[in-house]
C-alpha cells in the first residue's frame, strides 16, 4: 500500500532534496504546499513552480494538504513555522520528518514533542550528518570504547552563508537567529549521538557579525560555542558562515573526538575522489547521498508503526527524534543567551 | 656559521627536554656553548660539544648572554639572577609562571639595562609566519573567527608537568603558544573563557587532558585555542583556521607539509612532544638567531618581552575563568601572582 507523504513549505533549501527523493521512491504518493512562497524575497521559484520543478503534485493552501489525510508529514517551513505545521500534522495523526532546528524557542520545542506525544505520532529531526559513513564507523568506535573515554570533542559547522538561495536564514525572527541557530545544532547533534543523550549544563557563546558585512546581515555570522554536559564531556562547536562564496561547496563539517586511547577526526563530506577534467578539478563524492538514508530511516519507521494511536508511541522511534531535537535546541538557546550577556549559562 | 654572531658565547641554562635542540642551533650558529645544569648537563656537552661548568656564576661571568631552558617555575630565579649579573637573556616560554612575575622581571631588566627575550619560538614556524604575513598584508580582510590546536603526548612520565605549580598546567605549558598566535594573528584580547576537562585536582593536572579557551579580541575577532595532553604516543600536531571578512586561512601539520612518514621495524619513533619540521631550517635554530641578532643591538625581534608577559596573562586568565566558571574581562583582570 503506498505511503502519502506531504510536505509542508518549500521554504529550506532542503525541500528540494526530499521533493526529488520522494518523487522518485516507490509506493510514495507526495502532496506539496507552499503557500507563504509567494511572499518571500527569494530568487528562485518557490510555490507551484517549485513544485513543477521537482513534478510533484501541489495544492494551494495547508488546510487542502492536511485535509488529505497524509501518512508522514515532512516539514521543511521556516524554523519559527515548525511548531504550527507540526502541531497539524499531529492533529490529523501524521508522522512527522521536521526540519532543524526543532524550533527557534525551547517552549515551542516542549509543545510540539507533547503534542506528538499525545497524537502517537512519530517526531524525527532532519540531521542528515548523523547518517554519514564516516559517523556510523566514529560512532562504532566509540561505542566499543577504542577511543577509550571520551573526553573532549572539537567540532565545526562552517560552510557558507545561506544567503543567496533563501533569505529568511539570516532573519533573527524567522530563523531564530543567525549562525549559532542555523550550524550549533548539527555538530551538538552528533555530540547527543555519540554520549547516548548526555545534557549539556552549561554553555558559553561568543559571537560577531564580521564575516558577510557587506550583505547587510543582521544576525551574528561567526560563532563558537562552548559546552560542558553532565557526565563531564567538554565540547566547543565553531558554527560560523565562514567558508567564503567563492569556497568550495563541499567539507566544512568536522568533529574531532578525543578520549584517553586517542582521537578521531571525521570530516563526513571530505570523502571524494579527486582529479581533473576539462573544466578544471574534480570533486566526486563518495560518502552516500545522506538525505536519501535519512528519510529512508523515517519513512521505514513510519511503515512500520502502521497509523498513530493516540496515547501511544510509535512502535519505531526513529533517531534524531524530538528530544533530541529538544536538547540541541536548548543548548542553542543557551548559546544565544550567552552571546547576547557575555556570561556563560547554565542550561 | 652567521657573521653578525661571530665570536659568540652563550650561557645554557639546563638540560633538559628543549635544551638539545637550542644547542644544536647555538652550535649551528658557529657559538661556544657553555652549559650548566643541575642534571644532564654532561651527557648533553658531550652529545653536541659544549663546555660544562661547575655554577651559575662561573657560567653568568663567562657568557655574552644566557638561553634559559630549565622547568618553568624556575625561569624567574634564575633570569633574575642573569640581570644582576648584567647578562642579556633568552628565557624559554612561559617567561614566568604569573604575569606579575613576568612584570618584576621585565622591570628588573629594564632598571639594569638588560635585554630579555621571551622564546616564542612558534612565531618562527614558516605557516604561522606566513598566516601573519597574509593577514597583515590583507589577504583575509577583516579577521573574524580563528581557531588554533596544539597536541602532546601526554608529558607525564617527565616529572614536573603534571604539577601545576611547576609547569602552570596545559594552558600555561603548551596553550600558551596558541594564545599568544591567537594575539598576534587577530589583535589584542578583552575577554578569556576557559574550561578544561577533567578537571585539575589539588595541583595535580589529569595525565590526559583537553582545554579550551575562548578568547575576544578589541577588533570584534573571536578565536578558540584548544590545547590536548593526549594518550601517551599521541603525535605533535598543531593547526589553526583563520576565517577573514574576505577570504580563510588554514593549516594542519599533519597534512599539509609535503612530508609524511611511516615507519616500521625499530625506526626510532619522532620526538613526541618537540616537533621537527619538514619545511627547511628548523624554527629554532632561526628563532635563536634572530634573538641573538637582537640581543646584539640588531633589528627589533618579532617576540618582545612583553609579548610573553601578555601570553602568560592570558593563560593566567584562563585559570581564573576555569575557577570562576565565567569570563575574564581583561580590562579589569588583576594577576594576582598565585601559581596555581
Amino acid at each position: 500500500m503506498s505511503l502519502k507523504v506531504a510536505i509542508a513549505s518549500f521554504a529550506h533549501v532542503h525541500a528540494g532534496s526530499y521533493a526529488h527523493l520522494l518523487a522518485s521512491l516507490p509506493d510514495i504518493d507526495v502532496l506539496s504546499a507552499d503557500p507563504d512562497g509567494a511572499g518571500a524575497p527569494d530568487p528562485g521559484p518557490r510555490g507551484a513552480e517549485f513544485a513543477a520543478q521537482f513534478g510533484i503534485p501541489y495544492v494551494d493552501s495547508y488546510d487542502e494538504l492536511f485535509a488529505w489525510g497524509p501518512d508522514a508529514v515532512v516539514v521543511t517551513s521556516e524554523n519559527s513555522g515548525h511548531r504550527e505545521l507540526v502541531e497539524r500534522a499531529a492533529a490529523v495523526g501524521a508522522h512527522v520528518l521536521c526540519e532543524k532546528p526543532l524550533a527557534t524557542e525551547v517552549a515551542d520545542g516542549e509543545a510540539m514533542l507533547a503534542a506528538c506525544e499525545a497524537a502517537g505520532t512519530i517526531l524525527m529531526i532532519a540531521y542528515p550528518v548523523r547518517f554519514a559513513p564516516a559517523y556510523a564507523q566514529l560512532r562504532a568506535n566509540v561505542e566499543a570504547g577504542r577511543l577509550g573515554d571520551v573526553f573532549a570533542i572539537l567540532g565545526t559547522n562552517n560552510g557558507k552563508i545561506p544567503y543567496a538561495a533563501r533569505q529568511w536564514f539570516t532573519d533573527a525572527k524567522l530563523a531564530g537567529g543567525g549562525a549559532l541557530v542555523d550550524h550549533t545544532v548539527h555538530c551538538a547533534d552528533l555530540i547527543d549521538g555519540l554520549t547516548g543523550g548526555a545534557s549539556a549544563t552549561r554553555v558559553y557563546a561568543a559571537a560577531n557579525r564580521i564575516l558577510h558585512q557587506d550583505k547587510g546581515v543582521e544576525v551574528e555570522t561567526g560563532g563558537l560555542v562552548t559546552i560542558n554536559y553532565d557526565n563531564g564531556l567538554l565540547a566547543t562547536i565553531d558554527c560560523s558562515w565562514s567558508v567564503p562564496d567563492n569556497g568550495p561547496t563541499w567539507g566544512g563539517v568536522s568533529l574531532q573526538v578525543t578520549g584517553t586511547n586517542g582521537s578521531v577526526e571525521i570530516e563526513p563530506f571530505v570523502a571524494h575522489i579527486g582529479g581533473t577534467d576539462a573544466a578544471g578539478e574534480v570533486f566526486l563524492p563518495i560518502g552516500g547521498n545522506l538525505d536519501a538514508s535519512l528519510l529512508d530511516t523515517f519513512l521505514d519507521a513510519v511503515r512500520t508503526s502502521g497509523p498513530a494511536q493516540p496515547g501511544q508511541a510509535p512502535a519505531v522511534v526513529p533517531q534524531p527524534d524530538g528530544a533530541v531535537g529538544l536538547r540541541t535546541l536548548k543548548i542553542v538557546d543557551a548559546a544565544r543567551r550567552s552571546a547576547a550577556s557575555g556570561q556563560a549559562v547554565d542550561v | 656559521m652567521s657573521e653578525e654572531l661571530a665570536g659568540l658565547t652563550v650561557g645554557l641554562i639546563g638540560a633538559g627536554n628543549i635544551s638539545r635542540i637550542h644547542a644544536a642551533s647555538w652550535k649551528a650558529v658557529g657559538a661556544r656553548v657553555l652549559v650548566y645544569s643541575l642534571e644532564g648537563a654532561e651527557e648533553l656537552a658531550q652529545k653536541y660539544g659544549l663546555e660544562v661548568v661547575a655554577s651559575r656564576e662561573e657560567l653568568l661571568a663567562a657568557v655574552e648572554f644566557v638561553d634559559i631552558v630549565t622547568p618553568s617555575a624556575t625561569h624567574k630565579e634564575i633570569t633574575l639572577a642573569a640581570i644582576e649579573a648584567g647578562r642579556n637573556v633568552i628565557c624559554e616560554k612561559p617567561l614566568t609562571l604569573t604575569a606579575s612575575d613576568s612584570h618584576e622581571v621585565i622591570d628588573a631588566a629594564a632598571a639594569a639595562g638588560v635585554r630579555l627575550y621571551p622564546a616564542h619560538v612558534v612565531r618562527w614556524f614558516p605557516a604561522y609566519k606566513a598566516a601573519y604575513d597574509a593577514i597583515q598584508a590583507g589577504r583575509i580582510g577583516e579577521v573574524a573567527v580563528a581557531r588554533f590546536y596544539r597536541q602532546a603526548s601526554s608529558p607525564a612520565g617527565a616529572g614536573w608537568y603534571r604539577d601545576v605549580a611547576r609547569s602552570g598546567g596545559v594552558i600555561m605549558d603548551l596553550m600558551v603558544h596558541d594564545l599568544d598566535q591567537a594575539r598576534w594573528l587577530c589583535g589584542e584580547v578583552t575577554t578569556v573563557y576557559a574550561v578544561q576537562n577533567p578537571p585539575t585536582v589539588d595541583g595535580v593536572s589529569p595525565v590526559n587532558v583537553a582545554a579550551h579557551v575562548t578568547l575576544t579580541h578589541e577588533s570584534g575577532a573571536i578565536s578558540h585555542c584548544r590545547a590536548t595532553w593526549g594518550a601517551t604516543g599521541t603525535t605533535f600536531q598543531t593547526g589553526f583556521s583563520v576565517a577573514g571578512s574576505s577570504g580563510v586561512l588554514k593549516f594542519k601539520s599533519d597534512a599539509d607539509t609535503g612530508y609524511k612518514e611511516e615507519l616500521q621495524n625499530g625506526a626510532t619513533a619522532g620526538d613526541l612532544l618537540i616537533p621537527e619540521s619538514a619545511l627547511g631550517e628548523s624554527p629554532y635554530l632561526t628563532q635563536l638567531r634572530e634573538l641573538a641578532i637582537g640581543l646584539r643591538g640588531g633589528p627589533e625581534p618579532r617576540v618582545v618581552a612583553s609579548d610573553g608577559a601578555t601570553a602568560v596573562y592570558l593563560a593566567e586568565a584562563a585559570r581564573a575563568s576555569m575557577e570562576s566558571g565565567q569570563p575574564i574581562d581583561m580590562k579589569t583582570f588583576v594577576s594576582t601572582g598565585a601559581v596555581a
